[in-house]
């Protein structure tokens, strides 16, 4: 695992690409869910009862920006099928949506435009915030194993 | 009995009906609305009685809804130290102003807050609201059954409240609030205008404590 991890990222391309997919995640996440303020002035707080939220967005953070860059490894190194991105790339997005439709900007203009439509998706996204960021954890983790595993056969690493 | 009795007697009847028809008007029905009061740009006529001191130099309009997280968030991790540091010191007021948008119990939540503005009971029953919230939009714990027990455990009268809350008859202040929000581009709740005695500047989200000091103390 760990000899698969190096391979990728010993390549200096990928760990750039993982270091800007963690830091854009984690930072527009951050903003979403209010634990960081731009304006007026730029303010990062974690909220008493927050702590879980704050830990499960810096774990689909660190896991996207682990399997997506070794699955862009694998499709421009090895031309393999891209349907394992497809599952990096579903868990980031379901764990990123589950906190986004609240009741900030992006849940008020949701429920504006679609109406009761938004509002029922919206409460959906925000009563199941927490098991749906896990359940994209578990996607990640998953799309995680299947990715070394495969890296493993097709470049021939030993254990 | 003469004519001039019964005529006496019909007017005196008559004047005692209207006294007690007077004096027997439910209290709900009673409405002290400031239809000119204002903050800065925003008409608060609608919104909440004010909390603190009416000549604080600043007041903090807030956009909320009963329903929304981190409007809980905001109330019980950065309200209390502004609540002690601002306005029981007589520096800032505070005003709520309803953004009920949520999901279909956030408007009935708003429109009993004033149910209970009507038995003098809008703070408390705010607090309430806000100390009851369960993590769920929609799960029943803001329905109109609840709402009343809310009610009852304030000990608010609750014939007055029930007739109150079922007759709707907030509904349109509610959606006035809702409208005045939307007007003064608020994009989700909490949102904040601090109004002071020159400017006012508008906060979005459950900003910490320390934001809201730096802006209030720029203000003073």
């Amino acid at each position: 695992m760990v000899n698969t991890i190096k391979l990728v990222f010993s390549n200096f391309k990928y760990l750039i690409l993982s270091t800007v997919f963690f830091s854009a995640m984690v930072i527009g996440l951050l903003i979403l869910s209010e634990y960081i303020f731009l304006e007026p002035y730029v303010v990062s707080h974690i909220p008493s009862g927050t702590e879980l939220g704050f830990v499960l967005i810096l774990i689909i953070s660190a896991l996207s920006a682990l399997v997506i860059p070794m699955n862009i490894f694998r499709i421009n190194i090895l031309k393999k099928s891209k349907q394992k991105m497809s599952g990096g790339i579903f868990g980031s997005v379901i764990g990123a949506a589950a906190g986004a439709c609240s009741c900030g900007p992006i849940g008020f203009a949701v429920i504006s435009t679609f109406g009761s439509v938004g509002a029922t998706a919206t409460a959906f996204l925000t009563n199941y915030e927490v098991p749906i960021r896990i359940i994209a954890i578990g996607i990640l983790t998953i799309t995680y194993f299947t990715t070394v595993r495969s890296l493993k056969v097709e470049c021939k690493i030993s254990q | 009995m003469n004519k001039k009795s019964v005529i006496i007697g019909v007017i005196i009847v008559a004047i005692v009906a209207g006294l007690a028809t007077a004096f027997s008007v439910p209290s709900s029905e009673t409405v002290n609305l400031d239809m000119g009061r204002s903050h800065g740009t925003i008409s608060t006529a609608m919104g909440s009685p004010l909390l603190g001191d009416p000549s604080a130099p600043i007041t903090i309009v807030e956009f909320g809804d009963y329903q929304c997280h981190q409007c809980y968030n905001w109330f019980h991790n950065t309200k209390p130290a502004i609540t002690k540091e601002y306005i029981e010191t007589g520096k800032a007021n505070l005003v709520f102003v309803d953004l009920a948008f949520l999901g279909r119990d956030s408007p009935k939540a708003a429109q009993a807050s004033y149910c209970a503005e009507d038995q003098g009971m809008y703070w408390e029953f705010h607090n309430m609201l806000y100390n009851s919230q369960e993590s769920q939009i929609d799960n029943g714990w803001a329905n109109s059954e609840r709402l009343k027990a809310f009610a009852f455990s304030l000990g608010i009268d609750l014939e007055l409240f029930e007739s109150c809350l079922d007759s709707g008859k907030y509904s349109k202040r509610v959606q006035y609030n809702n409208q005045q929000a939307r007007e003064h581009n608020v994009r989700g709740t909490p949102g904040f205008f601090i109004v002071g005695p020159d400017s006012q500047e508008q906060l979005g989200g459950a900003q910490p404590f320390s934001v809201f000091k730096q802006v209030m103390d720029s203000m003073i």
